[in-house]
């Protein structure tokens, strides 16, 4: 993603999961908000250009450089603030001809893409910048570096590098990286203010609707996946209460004998079936029935073991559970 | 006093002995009860009955008063009866794993029985004692049945739980059937076929005549077969609730 220049920041580092689009982009617009918003997740950055509060740009950047504009950029803006736990929101105020000027960085017109400037009359393209009275920016740069120069109507309005904040006056490090080998430059041009004043993205797009039906989908995907995780868990639970309900059955089985797994099931299923394990309550009342039972079939030392074997194996149970 | 010593001289010493096994048999039956669960409340009280219906051999008050005696009979139906309740419960038991009911319920519901028998015996008649040996010869039916019955259940409920400790109680349960049964049925035999020393005391009084010398053989086979099985009886007892005890223990 393009460095770009901060200008008066209004918010820094807000976390995008507490914001509901529809209400920034409405305070922002009613707050007739000259600059640009960015929205920077662990994947993607989304810059929102604003004019007099205004919407005239969206552009949407994954890391690996794929881009998605206006209403594309927009939804996916949309779907990343409602899925993602993350993020950060930041608000840069600047002022007209320098939004301009970014918007011209991020959704202008390319005269030039990459093209070497060795192999061009920069002077000449330079006063052709001037002549034709230009506005937009020229980025010049190397594999380390890069600068951009923002034009007005063909004059610089300033200059802007890697590791600066902010627009500066001097071109000293521009001329730096011109002269570095193998710089290149990117060529881009805009309309002028008046024109991007008439477009507005927020007229275009229903940012409520989409994010109703972003929020909505999600919702469903959560519940979906809830109840898939539920289910789940249920499962897991199921197989761990009957390898417990097996393993109280070995249990009484050692002492009572094989008529013991029926004394288990019948306690069981009188206590609500193998959950009851887990109940304080009724895990007391099952080993209490197991108890009486056993009392008619084997003597009181075996019982006491048996009794004290039991409760260990379901307290071991239950704290892994 | 003189009358006591009297009455031992006349007392047959294998009825001693065997009144005296039928009481220790009842008190470690009735011990055993107190700290156990129900089901072996019913057995053990039905055991303890057998003593106080046994007890008539030495009471000296049974012989001249015919309405008690009646009622040691009757004490003794009663007794095979609470016997079975016990093992059909444990049968159920190692069926259905239920475990139901009270201790007092048992207690409350013999002696309302009983009570119910000395009501019964009040209001009617003396009975005679062809009437008393009638109601010997039932009390002697039932426990032939009701032994035949038991050793049924004993054998199930040993098959139930063979792997567990008391399995090998359930089969000495198994041996003091079998030697109630032969005491029992020896009687009944003797009783149906009229060559009992009752009806023999009977017929003195009645003119009537026995076949009894033509069979005296199986008379005396059936009288022996009566008076040790009835020994082996208590004794087989006694032993029974002191192996369960030390088996439970």
């Amino acid at each position: 993603m393009f460095l770009l220049p901060k200008g008066n920041p209004l918010f820094e580092n807000l976390a995008v999961s507490k914001l509901k689009l529809p209400e920034v982009l409405l305070k922002l617009s009613t707050g007739n908000f000259t600059g640009y918003a960015s929205f920077v997740f662990q994947s993607s950055t989304t810059i929102l250009v604003f004019e007099s509060g205004k919407l005239v740009s969206a552009l949407l950047e994954q890391n690996n450089g794929s881009r998605q504009t206006g209403f594309e950029a927009i939804s996916s803006l949309v779907d990343l603030m409602v899925t993602s736990g993350n993020g950060i929101l930041n608000v840069y105020k600047l002022s007209k001809d320098l939004t301009m000027c970014i918007h011209a960085l991020l959704q202008g017109e390319i005269l030039y893409k990459a093209q070497e400037l060795k192999l061009i009359d920069i002077k000449t393209l330079l006063e052709k910048i001037k002549s034709d009275q230009m506005n937009g920016c020229l980025r010049i740069y190397t594999n380390e570096r890069s600068a951009i120069i923002f034009y007005k109507d063909g004059n610089p309005l300033g200059f802007f590098h890697d590791g600066s904040h902010d627009i500066e006056t001097s071109s000293t490090e521009s001329q730096k990286i011109a002269g570095l080998p193998g710089a290149k430059i990117d060529l881009y041009s805009t309309q002028g203010i008046e024109e991007l004043m008439g477009v507005d993205l927020l007229e275009v797009v229903n940012i409520q609707k989409i994010w109703d039906t972003a929020i909505s989908l999600n919702q469903t995907e959560k519940d979906k996946t809830g109840k898939e995780r539920e289910e789940r868990d249920r499962k897991i639970a199921a197989l761990k209460l009957a390898d417990l309900e097996e393993q109280v059955k070995v249990i009484v089985t050692e002492y009572v004998g094989k008529v013991g797994r029926g004394v288990v099931d019948k306690e069981l299923a009188d206590q609500g079936g193998n959950a009851c394990l887990m109940d304080e309550t009724r895990v007391v009342r099952f080993i209490a029935g197991i108890e009486r039972s056993a009392k008619l079939l084997i003597g009181a030392t075996s019982i006491k073991a048996m009794m004290e074997k039991l409760s260990s194996a379901i307290a071991t149970a239950n704290h892994n559970l | 006093m003189e009358y006591f010593i009297d009455l031992l001289g006349r007392l047959n010493p294998f009825d001693t002995i065997q009144v005296i096994l039928w009481g220790l048999a009842g008190v470690m039956s009735f011990y055993f009860s107190i700290g156990n669960a129900r089901v072996w409340t019913s057995i053990s009280l039905g055991f303890f009955l057998v003593f106080l219906s046994q007890a008539y051999l030495m009471n000296p008050f049974a012989e001249s008063y015919y309405k008690l005696s009646a009622f040691h009979y009757i004490i003794g139906t009663v007794a095979i009866m609470v016997i079975t309740h016990g093992f059909l419960e444990y049968y159920v038991f190692c069926r259905t794993f239920e475990i139901s009911g009270k201790k007092f319920i048992v207690y409350l519901t013999t002696a309302f029985i009983l009570a119910g028998s000395g009501v019964f015996l009040a209001i009617n008649p003396t009975p005679s004692p062809n009437t008393i040996r009638n109601i010997k010869m039932v009390e002697n039916s039932i426990w032939v049945f009701l032994s035949l019955m038991n050793l049924e259940l004993i054998r199930k409920i040993y098959v139930a739980i063979k792997d567990s400790t008391i399995s090998k109680g359930f089969f000495a349960f198994g041996i003091v059937f079998l030697c109630i049964f032969l005491w029992k049925g020896s009687e009944l035999y003797l009783q149906v076929y009229q060559w009992d020393k009752e009806w023999l005391e009977i017929i003195t009084l009645t003119d009537e005549e026995s076949n009894i010398e033509d069979f005296i053989g199986r008379v005396q086979f059936s009288q022996l077969v009566s008076r040790y099985a009835a020994l082996c009886s208590g004794f087989s007892v006694g032993g029974t609730f002191v192996y369960i005890y030390r088996l439970l223990r």
